[in-house]
């Protein structure tokens, strides 16, 4: 990720003891010593998210306070998502992008009041981002990372919602309104409204980074231990398991998400899968201003295209490595390939573990699936090849790659 | 991670530099030690040779795949390959569970059976890793 923090001690979060004791393999991640897997491995991990539930650290990425009477005016100017019309207690995902267009990172945001706003960025990325929304025209005062760190854990899967109905006082109140990005609490835990039984002030996000029904909880770093133990504990019976980057990274590309420095970095934020991120209206104009608007209008053109796609069986190439081909001749770059092993083939059509067309009795054995960069816009179902130094693999251009998935799934308690 | 005195080192294999073992007498099996996979992580692939492929030392006769890489594996003496092991290629998940067992992955007739004991004996091995770990 980021080169300037190789040099140094690698940053720990709050729950590193516990991630020790509970035998993962920890690694280098934009500067924190994170959980690559536990000792159940990043296949049962990934499994675990997508049929019952699975617990994450998230306490690398960083929070960002904005407080003013022209926040929304500002950030909608400095942010892709078009806030203009942004509803308090929703959060809006998009990117930070530069004058020339090119992606600095991607974030949620996060109104909590007209004048009292939030955003979440990637590791290492908080200094960046306010140094940059700084340089802009309009930037609030008060804009600055919280003085105390907020830790936060992503609660992931079909199962979250019984899993965190166990620690709230009382969850069919708080499940109660609450679709997909929106969330409830406060980033300012001396004011939020949501507490959990043992007392820790929370703020819930009907968010996440895999694909699944969840939640991310954003905790007072001196609380987050406890809450860590009881989510496992009180999941035990239900498959809840610990997951690390592995399983994340998987997660999140079956479910067509970029990782920010790898499907999303320095080159024009258009041509991608990720329109929802940009303010197009419905004739493919942009409905605002914001920084960075006129130079991926201009780059457009010129700009390879990222399309996800998916395999016919497990086998991956080294991305570093790989071209994609297309009638044999080279037309790109791998950005990210993992396999799913949610998913499989049955006749040709991705089924996944948990669909409910999945036939008795078939376990599947992985997809290999991610992005490409290639040089034109290709059609779902178009065959390309990818192709290291020691195998090429046939894939297939996809609208979309595990099916089944439950992130927007509306919430029954 | 396992840490070194976690790991599973049977006395009655020898071990390649590149962290294979292969059996010290026929069936001469071979496969990944259990410091292998544990570094790899959870296995998604393995991609073995046909049988009856004739290997020099040191050539590849297959791939790991895990969740973290595609790893090459690298015949620790010349021989030829007599079986392969169809139920990892099935289930990946054996070579994580049983190295040394259900997770072998090939046996090959040594084109000099006098070679497999130029390999690291299990001291030797848990020397070599504590060397570079």
């Amino acid at each position: 990720m980021n080169d300037d923090h190789r040099a140094a001690p690698l940053r720990q979060t709050s729950l590193h003891s516990r991630h020790k004791a509970l035998g993962a393999k920890l690694v280098d991640f934009g500067g924190w010593d994170m959980p690559l897997w536990y000792r159940a491995g990043a296949v049962k991990e990934h499994m675990a998210v997508v049929t019952a539930a699975g617990l994450f650290d998230t306490g690398h990425m960083d929070v960002i306070d904005v407080a003013g009477k022209d926040v929304r005016k500002f950030l909608d100017f400095a942010f892709s998502h078009d806030l203009a019309q942004a509803k308090l207690g929703r959060a809006a995902y998009g990117a930070f992008l530069d004058r020339n267009g090119l992606c600095l990172d991607d974030a949620i945001v996060y109104p909590i009041e007209e004048d009292r706003w939030n955003i979440v960025v990637n590791a290492a990325m908080g200094p960046k981002i306010v140094a940059h929304l700084r340089s802009l025209p309009g930037c609030p005062e008060a804009l600055r990372e919280p003085a105390a760190r907020i830790a936060k854990i992503d609660l992931q899967g079909p199962g979250a919602v019984e899993i965190l109905a166990l620690m709230l006082p009382d969850p069919a109140a708080a499940f109660t309104g609450f679709p997909y990005f929106s969330f409830k609490g406060d980033f300012d835990f001396t004011r939020g409204s949501v507490r959990l039984k043992n007392g820790a002030p929370a703020m819930l996000s009907r968010t996440g980074y895999t694909g699944e029904l969840g939640f991310e909880i954003f905790l007072p770093d001196d609380r987050v231990g406890e809450v860590w133990d009881e989510l496992l504990a009180l999941g035990k019976d239900r498959g809840i398991l610990p997951c690390g980057l592995a399983a994340r990274d998987s997660l999140r590309t079956g479910a067509i998400l970029p990782l920010s420095h790898q499907d999303i970095g320095p080159w024009p934020f258009v041509n991608h899968p990720w329109r929802f991120a940009l303010p197009y209206a419905e004739d493919g104009s942009f409905t605002k201003d914001f920084v960075g608007r006129d130079a991926i209008i201009g780059a457009a053109a010129s700009t390879p295209h990222t399309l996800p796609f998916a395999g016919f069986d497990p086998r991956r190439v080294e991305p570093h490595d790989a071209v994609v081909l297309r009638n044999g001749a080279e037309c790109g770059t791998v950005t990210t390939i993992v396999t799913d092993m949610a998913i499989g083939r049955r006749d040709g059509a991705i089924v996944s573990v948990a669909g409910p067309e999945r036939p008795a009795d078939w376990t599947p054995r992985g997809l290999a699936c991610g992005f490409v960069r290639i040089d034109e816009p290709l059609p779902s179902g178009t065959r390309i090849a990818l192709k290291d130094k020691r195998r090429e693999i046939e894939v297939e251009i996809r609208g979309d790659i595990r099916p089944a998935r439950t992130a927007r799934k509306k919430i029954v308690f | 991670m396992k840490e070194l005195d976690e790991l599973l080192l049977p006395d009655d294999v020898r071990y390649a530099e590149d962290h294979e073992w292969i059996s010290e007498r026929a069936p001469y099996r071979v496969g990944v030690s259990d410091f292998a996979q544990d570094q790899l992580g959870d296995l998604t692939f393995v991609e073995l040779p046909d049988v009856d492929k004739v290997l020099a030392q040191g050539d590849e006769f297959g791939t790991l795949e895990s969740t973290k890489s595609v790893s090459s594996l690298y015949l620790p003496i010349a021989g030829r390959v007599t079986a392969v092991n169809e139920a990892v290629q099935d289930d990946p998940g054996r070579v994580n569970g049983d190295p040394y067992g259900d997770g072998w992955l090939i046996e090959i007739e040594p084109a000099n059976p006098a070679d497999v004991s130029g390999l690291m004996d299990v001291e030797a091995y848990k020397k070599h890793l504590e060397e570079t770990n």
